[in-house]
């Protein structure tokens, strides 16, 4: 199945250069009503808002984002920095859209209930906090090159975008990827490359691999071919369970500079670290210490790969 | 017209009221989930409860205009079902969003509205049927003979037209029967005629503005729907809706290890998917070969490294898949066992694009449950459950049972092993009820220290579970190790396993999570939830999972696989109810169906307290408790027998799908025939009733399952004729009560049978998931003894006729 590029098309190119593009992150402050429709249109989603609703919108962000940052430290310990500013620069009400009703709900962006939103297709708009959670177990660093499979309304691409040197994705449902290719130009997001295609094979053409690799759609066990364009240190994250859950289990596989596959179950989002839980279990023969393994677990990174 | 045509309408009617109940729940199946088809079966019996309750009420007025109102309820009827039908698929209900606290009250108000749109069908069904009692009191038996016998008929028509139709099209179809039931009344033609203009109507609505679709979050929608994907095959059956597609995201299921690239081995094939009701059962071979070449690779090819040449039985083809894998890792002889009749075809005779199975000498395609084929008398030296086999057929449940374990450690050979999946990527507690039933499989087949018999090893997503007779060596133990750890596997489990050490070299890390207090261990170290309970488990010690979770072992008994939640501790489980499995989820929508069946039973039972006349009450004082009694108690035993029954007919049959035609309509028709003997055993046939039944009952607890599983090797056929003798005489026995419990109830007076056959509606619909609820908690015997108790209950609630006159009209009516 040949692979379908949307973006950097000759169209999409020369429409960035005749308009300047809106992008919150390079110009703070520059998102304005008129910057989100004009946004929208020329994404193929026209829009119309009043200032009224649009500002009710921008007045519920500061919340979310400040829920989002109780939420990381409660779970991970920290909220990274990097994740908490990609969150305030991408628009996420531009992500809200029904698309085979052709219906924005930009509306409801930033509610107080984080809820996942249906975007038509099979698709769902996870829920924000379930997104940043797994944004920060990503650990995505600038220099990263990413890979998504499953790329549904694109935010969680765009978020990684703001953060690592490129991103990429790949959409399997043939209608949702063609829309959703063209979300990134007018936002001024050049570092993300959509296509609709098979994601088992992942993007061999990218040279030198993925330090982290997205896998969305429905999985039955990891992809093998997935593996072999993860680099050496590479995280891969396959969330598991039907999109309607407020949050998703993971599975972070990470792999070894010799090539070997290990694997963490990650139920973070449901659960919250048990403090101290090291403290009551017989340590590994042979450990030589009756120390707690961790004075403060709850502080640790979640990716905390096996010992070899 | 006759008398007696004059009950055909009511026998078409009911035909396709029962027609339309099960079409609906194949509806569902499809578009949605089956679990929320269930919700159908409460509205139709709260249709016929209101409707008898309302009749009671007006029941002068009612047999006043009640022949003018039978001549337009069919056409009433048609309106009612087609619209109810085209309201239903356009409902755009996702169950999924049912499991998110911050999105389930609108999916509330989707399921308010199915109410909404079906009751008014069901209602106007069961305002016929109480009409056609009221105005046949004489012949209450006769009334209620044709109304069971005409439902029998429905059932059998609608799972005949599933091998023609389309689930979808099995409303419009069954619209037929309704308008026909207009040619046996008065003034056929006035009536027949309008009765065509609304059957044409309503076809050219469902059929020109059809809306019904699969749910796009169920398992066919995305392969449906990328680039170039065909449906290249479908096969209509009352199993399901089989759909083979092609399209670039099919590949073999199987559990490869994440180091396939290390090794050298290719990842799977890929495949075309074979879909039922929209959920994937298989992967089929693309033409041009079947190839295994990722076996070794592969989480379940452990036991045939330790067994070379063994001779196999294999639970589940998986597409012909796991048979070519078997042979490629060096099985001698491979008895597959395929029970699902159109994965069975497809191997045998091919399907669509897809050739059949290559013959070989080696390979026997047999569509016999593992439960059956291990009790025939001939040896394994493995016998290999698919990691798909569970998920395939409902019946295939059977095959994790202790029983059915133990049959397979007494089929091996000396040294030989059981291989048993646990998908372990939602809930690992699972394994940790699988192993607490290796352990009573194993003692059963005469094993002294089950802990010395078990291996338990994993990948990330999935768990195998290695049996044998004999006790370990430390050889194959060393075998185990070496084989999980070129693969990145991890060894959950071996005899004289230190767990602590194990810890510290773990590549899946599977970490323990406290279900109540919302905790997951969290440190620097690896954590194996698996490996922290398998042996106390196995030693038949408490287990720390064992507090949140029901973990008692799988048995004929108690047969649900996904039953593990503990339902005196809700408050806790809908607090997590994010993380529930998908397949948990049922329970609590039984539970909820139960809740609001109690509401409408103590509504309708109340009705008599603010109409004191629907009781016939003449004195002041309320003759009710002992028909209440009577009619609860019916409503509750008739489903409780038949929801057993279709337990062990599908055990025995291997095939839900058949178990739930041959009982339904046997049960149907033969109580039919039982009430159409009322008239002759009169007073007699309480006892008689009682008698076999609470006889019959008391057999089948004592030998039933000893008998099912000594004929389980029957031809198909045999088993089905033994089915039907089950079901006759007990059906026959079950259809006397209600009959001569309306006819006295007809003599009362006032609105009393309307309320009493609506009353027995109400209890019908608490007895599904009241019966649902027993089995799943305490198990069908306990559901088959209560069902014993209720009618020894309705044997004394019914007065003797020396007491005839506590039931008896004023001598005015």
């Amino acid at each position: 199945m040949a692979a379908i590029p949307h973006t950097l098309t000759r169209r999409a190119v020369l429409s960035a250069a005749a308009t300047a593009p809106f992008a919150a992150h390079a110009a703070p402050g520059a998102w304005t009503r008129d910057a989100y429709m004009e946004a929208m249109r020329r994404s193929g989603r026209p829009v119309d808002v009043t200032e009224a609703q649009f500002q009710a919108i921008q007045a519920r962000k500061p919340g979310a984002i400040r829920r989002i940052e109780s939420y990381l430290k409660e779970r991970l310990g920290s909220a990274d920095p990097a994740v908490i500013k990609a969150f305030q620069e991408v628009p996420r009400e531009y992500y809200h859209y029904v698309y085979p009703e052709r219906r924005s709900q930009g509306g409801v962006a930033y509610e107080d209930d984080p809820k996942p939103w249906a975007l038509g297709y099979g698709s769902a708009l996870s829920d924000y906090l379930g997104q940043a959670y797994m944004t920060q177990v990503c650990k995505p660093q600038p220099g990263d090159v990413t890979l998504e499979i499953g790329t549904g309304s694109g935010f969680q691409s765009s978020l990684l975008s703001r953060i690592v040197k490129q991103s990429y994705s790949i959409e399997i449902i043939e209608p949702l990827g063609q829309a959703v290719s063209k979300v990134f130009a007018p936002l001024g997001y050049d570092n993300v490359q959509t296509r609709v295609g098979d994601g088992y094979f992942g993007w061999p053409e990218v040279r030198g691999g993925f330090d982290v690799i997205i896998v969305t759609c429905a999985a039955q066990y990891a992809p093998p071919e997935l593996f072999k364009q993860l680099k050496p240190g590479g995280r891969m994250l396959i969330p598991i369970g039907q999109p309607f859950k407020r949050g998703q289990l993971l599975y972070v596989y990470t792999k070894d500079e010799d090539g070997k596959v290990r694997s963490r179950k990650d139920v973070g989002v449901f659960f919250i670290p048990m403090t101290g839980a090291m403290m009551n279990r017989p340590h590994p023969a042979g450990s030589g210490t009756d120390a707690p393994a961790s004075a403060t677990p709850a502080a640790l990174p979640a990716e905390a790969p096996a010992k070899p | 017209m006759t008398r007696r045509m004059s009950l055909i309408p009511l026998f078409l009617i009911s035909a396709a009221a029962v027609g339309y109940e099960i079409a609906l729940t194949r509806y569902f199946a499809v578009a949605k989930w089956s679990e929320y088809g269930y919700w159908v079966i409460s509205i139709v019996m709260v249709g016929f409860a209101l409707s008898g309750v309302s009749i009671a009420l007006v029941r002068d007025r009612a047999v006043r205009h009640g022949p003018a109102l039978l001549r337009v309820l069919p056409v009433l009827l048609i309106l009612s079902a087609a619209a109810g039908y085209h309201a239903t698929t356009a409902n755009p209900f996702n169950p999924l969003q049912l499991q998110n606290a911050a999105t389930y009250l609108p999916q509330l108000g989707n399921i308010a509205l199915y109410y909404a749109v079906l009751l008014p069908f069901f209602f106007l069904t069961g305002l016929y049927i109480s009409l056609m009692f009221v105005l046949n009191e004489d012949r209450v038996a006769r009334v209620y003979g044709f109304d069971l016998t005409g439902a029998g008929f429905g059932a059998a028509v609608v799972l005949g037209l599933m091998s023609l139709l389309h689930p979808f099209q099995l409303v419009p179809a069954l619209l037929v029967l309704l308008a026909a039931s207009s040619l046996f009344g008065p003034r056929p033609l006035r009536m027949a005629l309008a009765s065509l203009v609304a059957l044409a109507a309503s076809e050219a609505v469902l059929l020109g503005d059809g809306q019904a679709a699969y749910n796009d979050f169920k398992a066919i929608y995305a392969p449906l729907h990328v680039p170039d994907a065909r449906q290249v095959a479908e096969v209509r059956s009352p199993r399901g809706l089989y759909a083979l597609l092609d399209d670039f995201t099919e590949r073999v299921d199987t559990d490869v290890s994440n180091n396939a690239g290390l090794l050298g081995v290719p990842g799977p094939p890929q495949s075309l998917g074979l879909y039922r009701d929209g959920n994937r059962i298989a992967a089929l071979p693309k033409p041009g070969g079947l190839s295994a070449a990722y076996a070794p690779a592969a989480l379940d090819a452990l036991p045939y490294q330790l067994l070379p040449g063994a001779s196999v039985l294999l639970g589940g083809a998986s597409g012909g898949f796991r048979v070519q894998q078997a042979l490629e890792l060096g099985a001698a002889h491979v008895d597959a066992l395929e029970p699902d009749p159109v994965l069975l075809d497809a191997l045998r005779h091919g399907i669509g694009p897809v050739p059949a199975l290559q013959p070989d000498p080696r390979v026997r395609l047999l569509p016999d449950s593992p439960l059956a084929m291990s009790r025939a008398g001939r040896r394994y030296g493995l016998i290999d459950l698919s990691g798909d086999f569970l998920e395939a057929a409902e019946a295939n449940g059977a095959a994790f049972t202790a029983e059915a374990i133990a049959g397979y450690v007494r089929a091996l050979t000396p040294g030989g092993l059981v291989s048993i999946p646990v998908s372990i990527r939602e809930f690992p507690v699972y394994a940790v009820r699988v192993l607490a039933t290796v352990r009573d499989a194993l003692r059963d087949a005469g094993v002294a220290d089950p802990a010395a018999s078990v291996v338990v090893y994993r990948s990330a997503w999935n768990l195998r579970i290695l049996v044998g007779r004999e006790p370990w060596t430390a050889e194959r133990i060393a075998a185990v190790k070496r084989f999980a750890a070129d693969r990145s596997f991890d060894v959950s489990y071996f005899p004289g396993m230190d767990v602590a050490a194990a810890r510290a070299d773990i590549y899946n890390d599977l970490p323990a999570v406290n279900f109540e207090s919302g905790e997951v261990a969290s440190g620097a170290g690896s954590e194996d939830a698996v490996a922290d309970e398998a042996g106390p488990v196995l030693r038949g010690e408490p287990s720390e999972s064992q507090r949140a979770f029901n973990l008692r072992p799988i048995t004929l008994d108690r047969p649900s696989y996904y039953a593990i939640l503990r339902l005196e501790h809700l408050p806790t489980i809908l607090r997590r109810l994010e993380i529930l499995p998908q397949a948990e989820v049922g329970q609590l929508v039984n539970l909820a169906v139960l809740a609001q069946a109690v509401v409408i039973a103590l509504l309708v039972l109340a009705v008599p307290l603010f109409a004191p006349r629907v009781a016939g009450q003449r004195d002041g004082r309320p003759p009710v408790l002992r028909p209440v009694i009577y009619f609860a108690s019916l409503g509750l035993g008739f489903l409780f027998i038949e929801i057993f029954l279709i337990e062990k007919a599908s055990l025995y049959l291997n095939d839900r799908t058949s178990a739930f035609a041959l009982v339904l309509t046997g049960m149907l028709v033969f109580s039919g025939l039982g009430s159409l003997l009322a008239d002759r055993v009169r007073h007699l046939g309480i006892a008689l009733a009682a008698a076999v039944t609470v006889g019959w009952c008391a057999l089948a607890l004592l030998g039933l399952e000893p008998f099912l599983l000594a004929t389980i090797g029957l031809p198909w056929l045999a088993r089905a004729a033994i089915v039907v003798l089950l079901v006759a005489p007990v059906s026959l026995a079950l259809g006397l009560p209600f009959p001569l419990g309306l006819a006295r109830a007809g003599t009362a007076g006032g609105g009393f049978l309307p309320w009493a056959w609506g009353l027995n509606g109400a209890f019908s619909v608490v007895a599904t998931p009241l019966a649902n609820l027993i089995a799943v908690q305490a198990g069908f015997d306990r559901l088959l003894l209560a069902a014993a108790l209720l009618y020894a209950v309705t044997f004394l609630a019914y007065p003797s006729i020396r007491k005839t006159l506590q039931w008896q009209p004023s001598p005015t009516h």
